[in-house]
This record gives structure tokens, C-alpha cells and sequence, in this order.
């Protein structure tokens, strides 16, 4: 029993880390309607740069909101000067876009900072706490509190304010919010900053774990996909849930069902992709597309 | 109109490329003739031989691959600037290195082999990766170019018959393996061991030395075995199902930085505090140990051949200040190694020398008789214990390791488990 809860444990808290890309790729599916392939890549450079304030003798804390501060902004600089041009058209080209810029914002962080893994300062510290007899600790507990946080955060935002209704409006069919007088433009550069943000806090709090390379997240953008598929792409608390059940699932079905093992887990998210697309086309708490005809 | 150009410019293409490789061979043959004379091979005149070095030097292996060139330069900086190297037929030469950045692509590791062939490259040596390697020795065997002293673990490159050309430098995995199994089951106690490896030849290499070492021994029993792939970013679940088997030694043969500190971090956590083996590529004290928290433990064993230059024993050992002042000035490495591949290379650049000495003639054949003909070679650096062999079939240059246990700073030779 008590391995048992251990793994339920450990794979809430892998499934945090999916989940942190994984809102904020959702954050941009709702504010663009496009699917960011470098929001892996993107937040890793945010981590590099809390890494460059660190290495100037900025405290912790300090050069996380500053590298969250500089995310918004190049995040809102790659929508308003690269992606722009390609969100009106063909979507495949978007992706492509984006995949592009994944490549190339992990070789910028290559070519500043290299290849070595780089110990990143945890803002929690490593000690551990004992429930129901498993070992939780501090830091992957504050993570996944963290996450929950900003899920809800983003759920209020989308739902309950006037820029979430703005920028659903803008995703949704930006003629006629352009027609209804909304700064289309700005809106979707602050949907593209504010998921970079997203991005950094996600970067900052899996770097302590992972060591920081240019290709920290690249795994974990395959899962934060897999979630987002899989809980519904315009839907916060669709892909947490979706993040966390992977997590769990994929430790319990490599350790309790001999034929997958460690070797094939990876294959337990997309055959559950498979299924629940076939099922439920819009993802677990996905929200169906009607069109009026 | 457009189809009827395009064998134009095929034929424009193969005949620029075959004026450039006749100028090319032009130029060998003048290289030869200036030289020493008909008989000598590409890359070596009676002033100079040039060595190349396909290695990772952009990419996430990186660190270690820099390491692979900077200590060859260093040796050979410091025995250029000393006048070079006496060869067997009685000049003295110069060694010039150039190196190729590879990236740890294989692809790109081939491309390199065919750049060197083409800038008149004597032998290929020292460069860091398996399946870098393994993707230019067919084409090194067909060329006839040494490929020696290469840093990978893989017993392909030993195996004199299908590897006529090559030399391994670095203990096979299995001499690894083999080295702790034997520490462990000398030892009086009852020990139960888990097992977590790579799934691949790396981690199968230990685990097969490993467990043939142990074979005969009654009070050593496996407990507990798991796997893991090269690209997973977590070994949690598997260090649960293992710390459950009450194993008191823990075998990690794993060769990813990050999960072997995450996986020190987590075996803690969960109050699983075992003794632990670790491969001596993923048991750097600084990059791994200190950040993992390894001091929780009761002991941390790896093996060496190399002596640690940050470790405090060392610190005054000339060898180890010699290396390091000549890392700095001819390797272009100021910092302390953080990588024992620079203290590899560095012995490389010793055993090349050595081979030099007794090479009769300056050909490639005659090298490779002489490289395959060093016994009980005390290069700089090595530890006591230790010797660079070339001589047994099957083996590679070094075979010999001591297990070695962690002592909150470096590394110190462990006599016994415990």
C-alpha cells in the first residue's frame, strides 16, 4: 500500500510539471487559436534568463519576476513581429511557424549558455513531509499548489473577466471583434505575453529538478500535449486534470502491469489520446464546437 | 529548357569536385615527397603529423567532448613546445591536432571522417561517443585510418578482427561492472542489490559484468532489477518498486546527468538510503554528487584510472599540477576539469607518444603495430593500480580500473566494501 501511494504521489508530481506547459499552451490556443510548439523552448530561455539575474547576485525571487516581466514581453514581440503574419492563415503553416521557433529559441539558449546542465536554485527547499505514508516533498508539493493556483487564476480570467470574454472574443472570430471595437492587435499580443509569463513561472519551478538545458521541456512539451488533447484545449482545469491523471497513470501501469514496464509507459498517454478522441472528440472537459448553419 | 541544364550542372559539379580532388592528392603527394620519401603514409612528414579528433563539441555532450580535446592539446602543446616527439625511425616530428565538431551526431561524424581523409589527417583519436564512432568505422577500416584511443565503452572497438584499425582507450562497461562486483562480494557481509540501468548496451554492458562477478558469491543476492530509457526525465517510480525490495547496495548504471542527481535527491526523500555504484562517467563529485546530495548515504563507489585533480589528495600531486598548468595554457581550459574526460585525453596524448617512439617507420601500419604493442604503461595521471595495456585482444587500452568511494570532496581508493 505504501508503494502504492508513493506512486500516486510521484506521479502527481511529474504531472504538475505537464501541467504548467500545458496551461500555457491552452492560454494560447484560447487567446490566438493557434497551438504554440515553442512554449517548451519559450519558457526555458524565461529560465535562463532568472539564471543570468541570479548569476549578477539578483536574489532568487527578484530575478524570477524579472525574467517573468522580460517573458511577457518577448513574449508579446514574438506574436506582434513573427507569428502575426501567419495567424490568418493556413494553420498548418502557424505550426509550422511555431515548431521553427521552438528550434530556434533553444539555440539561442544553447548559444548563450551551452549545453552543460546548470544547477537552478529551488525557491522551496528539498526537505519532505510524511502523508497517508507516502514522501511528498516541500518543493514538488508548493510546485503542484503553485499550478492549482494558477489554473484557477486563469480559469477566473477566462470566465469571469472582461479581458478573458476579450480575448475568447478576439480567438473566436477576430473580424467581428474588430468590428466591436477591440484592440484586436493588442489583445493578441497580450494573450502570446501572458502565456510566455505563464511559460517562465512553469520554467523556474522544474528547473531545480530537471538542471537547466536547452532541452529541458522538450519531453515534457510531448506530455503537456498529450494533456491538452486529452482535457480539452479550451479548458484549464480539462488539462491539469488530464496532466495529472498521465502522471499517475503512466507510474501505476509501468510498475503494476508487467507487459508495458518502465520501457512502454510512454505509450499510455497517447493510447489513452486515441481512445478518449474517438469517444469524446473535444477532450474530457473540452467544450463542444457548435456551428449554426 | 530547365531539364536539359540540370546534367550541365551535375557535370559542372563532378568535375569541380574532381579538379578538387586531384589537387587534393597533388597536394599529399607533394606532402609525401617533401616528407619522408614514397613509402610514407597521409598526414605525416619528417617535421610533423597531424591527428584529428571528431567529438562532440556543440550539444548537450559537449562538456565532456571540449575535455576530450583540450587534454590531447595539452599533452602535445606541452611536447611541441619542448621540441615534439622522437619517432622510432629517428626524426623528430611535431603533432598537430585538429579537431571536428560533431555535435554527438553520427551523421555528422561520418561527414567529419571524409573531411579529415580529405585534409590529410594521420589517425583519427580521442573522440568521446559510441554511436559517433560506430558511424566511421567501416569507412576507417575501408580507408585504412587509425581510429584509436577513441573514448567509448563499446567492446566493438577491441575486438581486433572486426576492428583491424581501432582501439578502444576507456574500460569496457563490463570492466566497469566487473570491477565493483568483485569489491562487493570479497566483502564478509550479507548484501542484497538492486539493479536500475539504461536500457541499452551501455546498461546491459555493467549489469552483464556485474553479475558475472557476483555469480559465485553466496552472501550477494539481487533483489530488485529495472530499467529506464536514455530520454526519460524521470526515474521516480522505478526507485519506489526498488527501495521496497530492502536492497542495502543500489547498482545505477545510468549514464544522464540530470536523472542521476534527481535520482539521488529522490532515494533520500523516500528514506531509501543504500550504498550506491555509480559509472565513472556520471560520478563527478561537483556536476553530480555535491547537487545531489550524495553525503546522505553511506557510501558512493564509482571507479577510476584517473586521478581526480579536485580532489584535496591530489592537490599537490605533480602530475596533477602539470596537468592542470598545461590544460590552461595549451588547451585552452582554464578552469578546474569538471569532466574526467580532459584527464583521459590527456593520457591518450601519452600513449600516442609512446607508440610514436616505436614507430619504425612513418606509415600507418607500422603505427598501429607499435600502438598494439604497450604494456605496463604509466601514463600521467593514471593511479597506482592502474596501467595502459593495448597488447590483449578484446580489451582496450585500459582495462584496469580501482572502485573508488566518495569522501565529501573527491574520490579515494576503497580497499574493501564498507
Amino acid at each position: 500500500m505504501g508503494t502504492f501511494i508513493q506512486l500516486v504521489v510521484d506521479g502527481l508530481s511529474t504531472g504538475s510539471i505537464y501541467a504548467a506547459l500545458a496551461l500555457a499552451i491552452v492560454l494560447v490556443n484560447q487567446a490566438t487559436g493557434l497551438i504554440n510548439f515553442a512554449q517548451g523552448g519559450m519558457a526555458v530561455l524565461s529560465a535562463y534568463i532568472a539564471y543570468a539575474f541570479l548569476g549578477l547576485g539578483v536574489p532568487l525571487p527578484l530575478a524570477i519576476l524579472v525574467a517573468v516581466v522580460a517573458s511577457f514581453l518577448l513574449g508579446a514581440l514574438a506574436e506582434r513581429f513573427l507569428v502575426r503574419r501567419f495567424e490568418r492563415g493556413d494553420p498548418d503553416t502557424a505550426v509550422v511557424v511555431t515548431i521553427g521557433l521552438l528550434t530556434l529559441v533553444t539555440g539561442i539558449s544553447a548559444l548563450l549558455w551551452g549545453y552543460n546542465n546548470l544547477g537552478f536554485p529551488s525557491l522551496f527547499p528539498l526537505t519532505s513531509v510524511e502523508i497517508l505514508g507516502a514522501v511528498v516533498s516541500v518543493r514538488s508539493l508548493a510546485t503542484t499548489v503553485t499550478i492549482v493556483l494558477i489554473m484557477v487564476v486563469l480559469q477566473l480570467l477566462f470566465l469571469r473577466t472582461k479581458l478573458g470574454l476579450a480575448l475568447r472574443a478576439v480567438a473566436d472570430n477576430p473580424g467581428s471583434a474588430a468590428f466591436s471595437g477591440l484592440p484586436v492587435g493588442r489583445l493578441l499580443m497580450v494573450g502570446w505575453g501572458l502565456a510566455a509569463t505563464l511559460g517562465a513561472i512553469a520554467g523556474v519551478l522544474v528547473a531545480p529538478q530537471l538542471t537547466l538545458t536547452p532541452g529541458m521541456l522538450d519531453t515534457a512539451l510531448v506530455y503537456a500535449l498529450a494533456a491538452v488533447i486529452l482535457g480539452g484545449l479550451s479548458s484549464p482545469i480539462g488539462c491539469v486534470v488530464a496532466a495529472s491523471a498521465i502522471g499517475v497513470l503512466e507510474n501505476l501501469v509501468a510498475v503494476y502491469v508487467p507487459l508495458i514496464g518502465h520501457d512502454l509507459k510512454i505509450a499510455v498517454p497517447f493510447v489513452l489520446i486515441f481512445v478518449i478522441l474517438i469517444l469524446r472528440p473535444q477532450g474530457l472537459f473540452g467544450r463542444k464546437v457548435v456551428v449554426r448553419v | 529548357m530547365k531539364i536539359s541544364k540540370r546534367p550541365g550542372g551535375v557535370l559542372g559539379i563532378v568535375a569541380m569536385t574532381s579538379i578538387v580532388a586531384l589537387s587534393l592528392s597533388g597536394c599529399t603527394r607533394d606532402g609525401a615527397g617533401q616528407g619522408g620519401g614514397s613509402g610514407s603514409s597521409p598526414g605525416i612528414t619528417d617535421s610533423a603529423i597531424t591527428l584529428g579528433i571528431t567529438t562532440p563539441l556543440s550539444g548537450a555532450t559537449a562538456g565532456p567532448g571540449k575535455c576530450t580535446v583540450a587534454g590531447v592539446s595539452a599533452y602535445f602543446g606541452a611536447v611541441n613546445a619542448a621540441g615534439g616527439v622522437k619517432f622510432g625511425d629517428g626524426k623528430t616530428r611535431t603533432v598537430t591536432i585538429k579537431s571536428y565538431d560533431d555535435a554527438y551526431d553520427p551523421q555528422k561524424s561520418l561527414a567529419n571522417f571524409q573531411q579529415m581523409v580529405s585534409d590529410n589527417v594521420f589517425a583519427a583519436t580521442a573522440g568521446l561517443g559510441t554511436p559517433t564512432n560506430r558511424a566511421f568505422r567501416e569507412a576507417a577500416i575501408s580507408q585504412k585510418v587509425p581510429q584509436v584511443l577513441v573514448m567509448t565503452g563499446d567492446p566493438l572497438f577491441s575486438d581486433r578482427k572486426q576492428s583491424p584499425w581501432q582501439l578502444g582507450f576507456v574500460p569496457i562497461y563490463q570492466n566497469e561492472g566487473a570491477a565493483f562486483g568483485k569489491l562487493l562480494s570479497a566483502s564478509k557481509g550479507q548484501h542484497k542489490v538492486a539493479i536500475l540501468s539504461q536500457n541499452d548496451d551501455y546498461g546491459k554492458g555493467y549489469v552483464a559484468g556485474f553479475k558475472e562477478a557476483i555469480k559465485d558469491a553466496s552472501n550477494i543476492s539481487v533483489v530488485g532489477e529495472q530499467t529506464y530509457e536514455a530520454t526519460d526525465t524521470s526515474v521516480d517510480a522505478q526507485l519506489t518498486q526498488l527501495a521496497s525490495s530492502g536492497a542495502d547496495v543500489f547498482f545505477n548504471a545510468m549514464s544522464v546527468t540530470p536523472l542521476t542527481i534527481s535520482a539521488l535527491q529522490k532515494a533520500q526523500q523516500i528514506g531509501w538510503k543504500p550504498s550506491w555504484f555509480l559509472p565513472s562517467n556520471t560520478s563527478s563529485p561537483t556536476a553530480i554528487l555535491e547537487p545531489g546530495g550524495a553525503a546522505a548515504y553511506p557510501g558512493i563507489y564509482s571507479v577510476s584510472f584517473a586521478k581526480a585533480p579536485q580532489s584535496p589528495a591530489f592537490a599537490k600531486d605533480p602530475d596533477v599540477t602539470k596537468f592542470l598548468s598545461e590544460l590552461k595554457q595549451y588547451g585552452n581550459y582554464p578552469d578546474m576539469p569538471a569532466f574526467p574526460h580532459c584527464m583521459w585525453s590527456y593520457m591518450v596524448g601519452a600513449t600516442l607518444e609512446q607508440a610514436f617512439k616505436s614507430m619504425t617507420e612513418p606509415t600507418r601500419d607500422s603505427f598501429m603495430t607499435a600502438l598494439r604493442n604497450i604494456k605496463d604503461l604509466k601514463a600521467p595521471l593514471m593511479l597506482s593500480g592502474t596501467a595502459v595495456d593495448t597488447t590483449v585482444d578484446g580489451q582496450p587500452a585500459v582495462s584496469s580500473v580501482v572502485v573508488q568511494k566518495y569522501n565529501g570532496k573527491g574520490y579515494a581508493t576503497a580497499e574493501n566494501f564498507g
